[in-house]
């Protein structure tokens, strides 16, 4: 067995068992404390951070109303996170529309960066490409270590952008990130738990956001 | 053999006191062992959400590459958003995958993929929330009790984290992960009661060229209306007995 296993919590494991309901029940009983613990740490981090949320959702708003936008960003599951974030705020089931693309969709510009410069770029690059004074940078990472995300962060900041980070345990290297202006912690050390209650602080920043925002008369 | 487990919570939905669709944990629990078992046995899985693309393509990465380190990957794809569905699945599934959606009842085609799924031997999972699908939409229906969209989808995320970590704690159990064998008295397999094909044409003799679990074969049509190519039919010892069909026209 390997030492990577979860046979320490399952401890009814054998190779020749027949057994299935009794795996069928101990599976069961599994999702459901797992499903409560996922509950348990939405609930507890919407609360802890709740201020910082509406702080990093007015000043997300504030560059709404100015005309700028949104860039989302992360590797892995946190890019598909980026993908739901920029369809949510551009096609929201209420409220205002607002201006957010993200940066994992263009397999052109993401081979290309990987391929001439190095992966650690692919997200800064577009920035440099596209961002400006008054848009937004959004990056979502559950270690909070991505250095694709570090960088990117860095170059929003030199450009003006207003910067917001998702991350995870106790927030990595984003937690020490002087270009990061709001970074929202997600404290767990589950990646699979730290990246439901993002889609959750996700969500509830879209949200503040939409209360939040109020667009001067004449604006775009 | 692993003895009874008495000190086991009984199966049940709302196990933990926490807000799931009842019966959600035991669905789960038959859902990861049947994708243990597919998988063990060479399948790919294939994602689908036609709404919500971002929802595939985290289900498909879960799969290929693990989180947990010493996670074995396993072959998962995205069917790519923006495509015909059917049309796509049809000309890419194997006999044994598996396909997941991620979706509501009637979102794209997903539905109609999945009805065509045992003309292809492929065993199905459908994530959803909102009115539930039909008995036998799919071998496994997943599904939520969430109204709010944004909540919905949270808790999609949550149900194919915990279809990745149950598989995953399915493939210790190696013991388990043999393809059933049938104990039925009457199984519909074994006994040929009528297996679901596809047609793919039919000539002016009345023959039509299908396809089931098992392959392309070619069957009589002469007791059923003439069906035409993309008809699912029920087959008997050769014969189509039953089209499909007939309350969907």
């Amino acid at each position: 067995m390997s030492p990577q296993g979860t046979d320490f919590l399952y401890p009814f494991i054998e190779g020749d068992e027949r057994d299935a309901p009794s795996l069928l029940a101990d599976l069961a009983r599994s999702a459901g404390a797992k499903w409560e613990q996922s509950s348990r740490l939405r609930k507890e981090t919407l609360a802890r951070i709740d201020d910082q949320i509406r702080q990093a959702a007015a000043a997300m708003a504030r560059c709404f109303e100015g005309g700028g936008q949104l860039f989302v960003f992360g590797n892995g599951g946190s890019a598909t996170d980026a993908d739901d974030v920029a369809q949510l705020f551009t096609k929201p089931p209420r409220g205002e529309p607002l201006a957010a693309r993200s940066l994992v969709s263009d397999h052109a510009v993401l081979t290309a960066l990987s391929n001439d410069i190095g992966f650690d770029v692919v997200f800064s690059r577009q920035l440099e490409a596209h961002g400006r004074p008054g848009d937004i940078a959004l990056g979502l990472s559950t270690s909070g270590n991505s250095e694709n995300l570090l960088m990117a962060f860095g170059q929003a900041a030199r450009r003006g952008m207003t910067t917001v980070g998702l991350s995870g345990y106790d927030g990595g290297r984003m937690a020490d990130c002087e270009a990061l202006a709001h970074n929202l912690v997600v404290r767990s050390d589950s990646v699979h738990r730290i990246q439901e209650t993002q889609a959750a602080l996700a969500h509830a920043l879209w949200a503040a956001v939409q209360t939040e925002y109020r667009p001067h008369e004449g604006a775009a | 053999m692993t003895t009874a487990r008495p000190d086991l919570a009984p199966p049940g939905g709302d196990v933990t006191g926490v807000a799931a669709t009842p019966g959600l944990f035991d669905d789960l629990a038959r859902a990861s062992l049947a994708m243990a078992r597919r998988f063990a046995a060479g399948a790919t899985l294939w994602c689908v959400s036609p709404g919500s693309a971002f929802h595939a393509h985290h289900v498909a990465v879960e799969f290929v590459h693990p989180v947990i380190m010493g996670k074995r990957a396993l072959p998962a794809v995205v069917v790519p958003p923006g495509t015909d569905v059917v049309a796509s699945l049809r000309a890419t599934v194997r006999p044994g995958d598996m396909i997941v959606a991620v979706a509501a009842l009637a979102e794209g085609d997903v539905a109609e993929a999945m009805r065509r799924a045992p003309a292809w031997g492929v065993e199905t999972v459908w994530i959803g929330a909102g009115p539930r699908p039909p008995g036998g939409a799919a071998d496994h229906v997943l599904w939520l009790d969430a109204t709010d969209p944004l909540v919905a989808s949270e808790q999609f995320v949550r149900v194919y984290h915990l279809l990745w970590e149950l598989t995953h704690v399915c493939f210790e159990h190696t013991g388990l992960l043999r393809p059933e064998t049938c104990e039925e008295e009457v199984c519909i397999t074994c006994s040929d009661e009528g297996r679901t094909a596809e047609v793919i044409s039919v000539d002016e003799l009345g023959e039509a060229l299908v396809r089931t679990a098992e392959g392309r074969e070619r069957i009589d049509t002469s007791l059923i209306d003439p069906p035409r190519p993309g008809d699912l039919v029920l087959v008997h010892a050769g014969s189509a007995i039953t089209s499909l069909e007939e309350d969907r026209r």
